[in-house]
């Protein structure tokens, strides 16, 4: 892909799915979180880490802006006046939501992160030069950027602790920005087994590394085209569609009692996550 | 004038660091789209022409090793190649489970030279030829799979595409650039895609890419391109 074919084939690289001429089949990757069942237990960052040999920054690099979570649990506080502080937080796990007209992919000047035809947005780290402008771009703000070369740094990956690090996934230098693949190399894993028994991919054959480790089953992922994957049943049930940037459930007077939503749906970028919202005390 | 003076001993200075810093820096190799590798030195000097060159038809017994191959097929020990992502390196046993029985070359260097790893329960430090960038993953087991299983292309043919015509070599070097655009320029081709065994999947016989399948007016076959997309083998 040279610079003058991204220029002549721009379209190619740059529309949101699902069109006519370019439907998504067989695969189209999406996931639904279940925030009711997620406790905010922080094991699907770490099996993140460990899957996708993500650096261990420390504390004060942290502090300075440099964490590289690509599943981070973010908490929140509702406004009921609780006995405790820590009463009542509500969790949500927050990672690349894979945005089928993904407001990062725009602005990359040198095309590092485009759109794959299953449906993810891939960033690739030996194309990147760290302008860093997706992450600027990014309305989530889940894109990482590697400040220093973590896998020269003694403190991230110790001698022989790099031996625990993930054969599939690239281990990434400085200067290059990274995100949730959505477990990539497990899905090109599936998909080439799949492919080679003549078949697509079945539900639960491939999983996430969040979703693996998710002690209540929050995460649900697979395949939203195939009518038999939990994901594709559970946007149904929920009436989330893919390609609106506001739900028809939602434009009935008085909202509606089904508890799927996408975070920042209005800005269009046609987010592939649902979240299924917290069921409050309130509402009981 | 003072100023005049304080910028020209900055620009020398510059000039003399600059100058400095080349000659300390180990110049890289550079890569072209054409660039076979380094002539790599293995421990033992692996004689491809013998295992899988062509029979000599004068001499059936093949007992002449500068004339004939044993026709061996690659996959027989180069078995993960057609199971896996990677290719793998035949363990010493399976080179030990031939020869064992094969008398007649004991006592060649080469072989000599192989049972000595044997004895000291060790494995062959074989070099690595063809090695790509640490971000580049290639996918053995569906290029077999599609050319070989499906298409019932010979397999020498089809790891030739990559590696060359290796029955008439000991492999030291590439004879392949491997480079991005050396794999591009297969997989921007229209291939036909429903030859015997095909699998179309979904809809849409092999469609991994943004572009739809052709339909070749003249004679009806279905031709698509190979994946296109980063994320197959940049992850």
């Amino acid at each position: 892909m040279s610079v003058s074919n991204l220029l002549e084939n721009w379209s190619q690289f740059r529309h949101f799915h699902p069109v006519d001429d370019k439907p998504h089949d067989p695969y189209k990757w999406a996931m639904s979180i279940d925030i009711d069942a997620c406790s905010g237990c922080n094991a699907c960052s770490v099996a993140c880490y460990a899957e996708n040999n993500i650096p261990v920054v420390g504390k004060e690099r942290f502090q300075h802006g440099q964490q590289m979570h690509w599943m981070r649990i973010e908490r929140y506080w509702p406004d009921h006046d609780f006995d405790f502080p820590e009463q009542g937080a509500e969790f949500l796990p927050m990672m690349c939501q894979q945005c089928e007209a993904a407001p990062c992919e725009t602005v990359c000047p040198v095309g590092a992160t485009n759109h794959t035809a299953d449906g993810l947005n891939s960033q690739i780290y030996n194309r990147c030069i760290g302008s860093r402008y997706c992450s600027a771009n990014c309305p989530f703000k889940v894109r990482y950027f590697n400040w220093y070369d973590y896998p020269t740094d003694e403190t991230v990956w110790p001698a022989e602790m790099n031996r625990q690090l993930n054969p599939d996934v690239s281990v990434r230098g400085k200067g290059v920005m990274e995100k949730c693949t959505f477990c990539v190399q497990r899905l090109r894993a599936a998909e080439v087994t799949a492919k080679g028994e003549g078949r697509i991919v079945r539900e639960g054959e491939v999983q996430t590394a969040c979703q693996q480790a998710c002690p209540t089953s929050a995460i649900s992922f697979g395949n939203l085209v195939d009518p038999e994957s939990r994901v594709h049943k559970q946007w149904q049930a929920q009436q989330v569609e893919m390609n609106v940037d506001e739900q028809e459930k939602d434009k009935e007077p008085g909202g509606s009692h089904l508890r799927g939503y996408r975070i920042l749906e209005e800005l269009r970028p046609y987010p592939s996550v649902m979240y299924l919202e917290r069921v409050r005390e309130s509402a009981i | 004038m003072h100023r005049f003076l304080r910028l020209s001993f900055m620009l020398m200075g510059l000039l003399v660091a600059s100058g400095s810093y080349a000659a300390d820096t180990q110049k890289p190799t550079l890569t072209t789209e054409d660039d076979l590798g380094p002539q790599v030195t293995q421990p033992i000097e692996f004689p491809h022409y013998r295992h899988a060159g062509l029979k000599n038809p004068d001499d059936p017994t093949n007992s002449d090793p500068s004339k004939g191959g044993m026709e061996i097929d690659c996959q027989y020990c180069h078995t993960y190649a057609r199971r896996s992502a990677v290719a793998g390196i035949p363990p010493l046993q399976k080179c030990i489970g031939c020869h064992q029985n094969i008398e007649s070359v004991r006592n060649k260097p080469r072989i000599v030279e192989l049972f000595k790893y044997w004895d000291a329960k060790k494995a062959i430090p074989w070099k690595k030829v063809h090695d790509l960038p640490d971000f580049v993953r290639f996918n053995h087991e569906r290029h077999i799979k599609r050319f070989v299983e499906q298409q019932n292309r010979p397999t020498q043919e089809a790891c030739g595409y990559c590696h060359g015509d290796v029955k008439s070599m000991t492999v030291a070097r590439r004879s392949k650039s491997l480079a991005m655009g050396w794999c591009a320029s297969c997989h921007e081709k229209n291939h036909p895609v429903t030859a015997e065994g095909g699998t179309p999947i979904g809809n849409q016989a092999y469609w991994y890419k943004f572009q739809k399948p052709v339909v070749a007016s003249s004679d009806g076959v279905v031709k698509a391109q190979g994946p296109n997309d980063c994320w197959h083998c940049h992850k």
